[in-house]
């Protein structure tokens, strides 16, 4: 038996022309890299709040169950259209959430949670954040970022581009 | 839990559980259902049957949670994994639930059609209920202080003495108006000098005051005895029951929150009833009081002053609530400048080392400059918002002086009365702004007060059996296809069957999380085993009584805590009532006794927090001593020498050979060198007892510990290499 070399210390940055990713059963990914295939690929988003398409960690897990990571990708795009659709749409699930798309009101329970009606690309719906002080946040002044007391997530990548009334109710949260 | 949420129209009447799923494969939304019978797990989506699977070709099912998603996915006898259906976090819970059930069918041929656990979240609000049986958020306001004022029964004498006397005292204050409207007709409009009559009233008014002071030095001190007597007896049955609860329940808050438990939201409960306690029957009888008097004295004046409260109400309450968001503002601020202050302070060393004192600087100016700016804002709302209510709560004052003084220009009321009129106006605003506020102070005391009652009404999970064993313990320790998750959807032991004889020491091995000091917390019944039995000296730990049991094993853990106190009174833990001579032999064979004599004040050294610093193998030495006069029957050594350099490990290891000597001893030690003098060893992978043995049997099965060995042994030669280098 051919014993795996794991280099622990190597950054590989994956030549995207020689990966090849298809759908499997499991809910996972499998790859063909330069002939060997991976099973149950998990695609990382490494920066999930600055990109969702840049350094994607490619990893598995070995029959140890350890964590194997074959590379990153520096840039999904950088794909066939159709591998890109796979990748993302894969990521898109794994990272399934819904886009801020307007802020109605926000009601404090002065209890430390918040209810905030809005819009969503997943539809209407009032999030129900739980320690507001911890999951309701702004990163570098507009990323806003909410997990809601499910474990839901929401993010708007740019607050400053919703609309006016938006922007006034989420003022004093922000 | 509630595992049959909705099902799907048409869909088979065999069906026991079925829960709505949310997404596809795709990230997008659909409306599916997860549905399972007896035999089968359906997939709907759209109330259409998309497939079908049969439990038995299944071994395992798993409720994957991933960042934003979650996943069902089941395996095959052949090792296959299949993705079932995929949903967001909010039904996360019911389905791990729901797996955990059809994994308890595959494995045991029992299909359980009752669950009993908790609901996740509240039914009403959809909060989450982590543990609770009643929602904090939703609980009955009125049913929550009903239990807070039980707790002023012990105190009723001194309770009912400082109503009386504010009652009393608020009756003079309420006659006081009168007098001075009696001296003003009588006296002042008709320049009158009946010296008598003015003195004895003058007289009377002094006498009230002094009366006044009086019934509110008592009512004080009455007051002040029953919130801070109320007060401690909440702190101390908190206090008393987060001891007697399990470790589950224990772990489910941190230590901070539990400290703000017992101190701050029973301090706030305390406050409660000082400020508002009393004052809820005072305040409410001198608002009759005085509404009474005003419309008996004159209705159209009376109805200009009430008239405007309603609106009050309304208009304070919603600037109350912008004031509170912009004092939340100010909070948040205030807290990210500490947190920030503390890192840069905390980390001085690497800011300097790295040269990073400008940066820090400036991201120190920011967060004091936002904290400022919030608070700049806060202040200004607040003095904007201040003299508007006040404006419009006394808007009535304004009118009663017109037209008042309008009754008195056409003799229709008197100076004196109109005085004793505004008066009492002035004195209803009292009542009506305290009104104002309780709501707010009510919603925040109820919660505290949820949280406080949550645990006094916690029935502890790990409880003794009705007639429960206190056994002198041998040390025979059997494990029976024990199983157990600290989460209930994930198992962490998985079926371990072994047994430990009486006197053997017993080395547990595996990788990190692997299950190690679980079967540990399982010995000290910490936890009760979801399913399966641990037997010690053939009797199942869940009929020993827990003192008897716990008074027989001994622990030496990896970080050792000592409490702020001598070094005696911490070797004296175990055995409270040792005497100085059993508490010097322990210190000696746990090798403790020479550097305990070196230390300034020798056995009265204080250690601890603000003690003296002891190394990491002194407090081990320590901890030892304290597991030697204890006199266990079991031991567990958890880690006990892993954080040790080599020459005081050596120390340690003669110690620990002294202790575990003829006694029962499980020791888990990564380093496995350590574990050199077992007589057998467990080894856990994934969750089983993978392989179980002497060293040389283990090391010819060429399993799991095979390979553990080699990869030591290899990491070991790395370092020896890095040394020479």
């Amino acid at each position: 038996m051919i014993e795996e070399i794991y280099d622990v210390d190597k950054l590989n940055i994956l030549d995207c022309s020689k990966l090849k990713f298809t759908k499997e059963n499991s809910g996972y990914l499998t790859l063909d890299f330069g002939g060997r295939i991976y099973h149950k690929i998990n695609p990382t988003r490494l920066i999930p709040f600055d990109s969702k398409n840049k350094f994607i960690s490619i990893s598995y897990e070995n029959d140890e169950k350890e964590f194997r990571e074959i590379g990153v990708i520096k840039d999904i795009k950088e794909m066939s259209e159709e591998q890109f659709k796979l990748i993302d749409t894969y990521l898109e699930y794994k990272y399934y959430m819904p886009e801020i798309l307007k802020i109605y009101s926000i009601k404090d329970n002065m209890r430390g949670s918040i209810f905030v009606k809005s819009d969503t690309t997943s539809g209407g719906k009032t999030i129900c954040v739980k320690d507001w002080y911890q999951n309701f946040k702004l990163f570098n002044g507009s990323y806003l970022y909410v997990v809601d007391a499910d474990g839901n997530k929401y993010f708007c990548p740019d607050v400053n581009k919703l609309d006016k009334k938006s922007l006034q109710v989420l003022e004093m949260f922000t | 839990m509630n595992l049959c949420l909705s099902k799907p129209e048409n869909a088979d009447e065999n069906i026991v559980y079925s829960l709505p799923f949310n997404l596809t494969r795709n990230a997008v939304k659909i409306n599916g259902h997860f549905c399972v019978s007896k035999e089968k797990i359906f997939v709907y989506t759209d109330n259409k049957l998309q497939s079908e699977y049969f439990i038995r070709e299944f071994c395992e099912i798993i409720c994957q949670q991933q960042v934003g998603s979650s996943m069902v996915q089941g395996i095959t006898k052949n090792g296959e994994t299949v993705y079932i259906c995929g949903f967001s976090q909010e039904f996360f819970i019911r389905f791990a639930e729901l797996c955990k059930i059809i994994d308890y069918y595959i494995r045991t041929g029992e299909f359980i059609t009752e669950t009993d656990d908790d609901e996740p979240t509240c039914m009403k609000c959809g909060m989450p209920l982590e543990g609770a049986k009643e929602c904090p958020y939703c609980s009955k306001k009125s049913r929550t202080m009903l239990k807070l004022i039980k707790r002023i029964a012990p105190y009723k004498r001194f309770f009912a003495a400082a109503v009386i006397c504010t009652i009393m005292s608020e009756l003079i204050w309420v006659l006081m108006p009168y007098l001075t409207r009696l001296i003003i007709d009588d006296y002042v409009t008709p320049k009158s000098y009946q010296w008598t009559g003015f003195t004895s009233i003058t007289a009377s008014i002094v006498v009230l005051l002094i009366i006044a002071g009086i019934l509110e030095y008592i009512n004080m001190k009455c007051s002040f005895k029953v919130a801070l007597n109320m007060g401690k007896d909440l702190r101390q049955d908190v206090f008393k029951k987060s001891q007697s609860l399990s470790m589950s329940s224990i772990s489910k808050k941190t230590a901070g929150e539990m400290i703000k438990r017992i101190s701050n939201d029973a301090a706030k409960l305390e406050d409660f009833v000082t400020a508002n306690g009393k004052d809820a029957i005072v305040k409410i009888l001198s608002l009759v009081i005085i509404v009474v008097l005003l419309f008996v004295m004159d209705w159209r004046l009376a109805l200009m002053t009430v008239i405007p409260v309603p609106l009050v109400f309304y208009i304070t309450d919603k600037l109350f609530q912008k004031m509170a968001v912009c004092y939340t503002m100010v909070w948040r601020n205030m807290a990210a400048h500490s947190s920030v202050l503390h890192d840069i302070l905390n980390g001085i060393r690497v800011v300097k080392s790295y040269g990073n004192e400008v940066r820090e600087i400036q991201k120190y100016a920011e967060c004091s400059e936002k904290w400022a700016k919030s608070a700049v804002r806060g202040e200004m709302m607040w003095w904007l918002t201040i003299p508007v209510a006040e404006f419009i709560l006394t808007i009535g004052n304004f009118f009663v002086l017109y037209f008042g003084g309008r009754m008195i220009l056409d003799n229709e009321m008197s100076l004196g009365a109109l005085v004793q009129f505004t008066t009492y106006v002035a004195m209803l605003y009292e009542p009506i702004r305290w009104l104002i506020q309780i709501p707010r102070n009510l919603a925040d005391t109820t919660v505290s007060a949820g949280k406080v009652f949550e645990i006094l009404e916690e029935e502890t999970d790990i409880k003794d059996s009705e007639n429960p064993v206190s056994l002198d313990i041998k040390g025979k320790i059997e494990f029976d296809d024990v199983y157990f998750g600290y989460k209930v959807y994930n198992p962490v032991l998985k079926g371990i069957s072994c047994a430990i004889n009486e006197g053997e020491m017993i080395g547990i091995v595996g990788h990190s999380g692997v299950g190690k000091s679980t079967m540990i917390n399982l010995i000290l019944r910490l936890y009760d085993c979801t399913q399966g039995e641990i037997r010690i000296d053939g009797v199942n730990i869940k009929n020993l009584s827990q003192e008897s049991l716990r008074s027989q094993v001994g622990v030496v853990l990896q970080e050792t805590f000592l409490f702020d106190g001598s070094v005696l009174e911490n070797i004296a833990y175990s055995k409270p009532n040792a005497s100085f001579e059993e508490i010097v032999k322990a210190a000696k064979i746990a090798n403790a006794h020479d550097f305990i004599t070196k230390l300034p004040d020798g056995y009265n050294t204080r250690v601890g927090n603000k003690g003296y610093q002891l190394s990491g193998g002194e407090r081990q030495r320590i901890a030892i001593a304290r597991a030697i006069l204890h006199n266990p029957k079991v031991i567990i050594l958890d880690e006990a020498t892993a954080s040790l350099d080599t020459k005081t490990e050596k120390q340690i290891q003669d110690a620990l050979g002294k202790l575990t000597k003829g006694r029962t001893t499980i020791a888990i030690a990564h380093r496995l060198s350590t574990l050199s003098s077992a007589d057998r060893l467990i080894v856990l992978d994934k969750g089983k007892l993978a392989e179980f043995g002497t060293h040389e049997e283990l090391m010819k099965a060429k399993g799991v510990y095979y390979k553990l060995v080699m990869a030591q042994r290899q990491t070991t030669k790395m370092k020896k290499a890095v040394v020479n280098v």
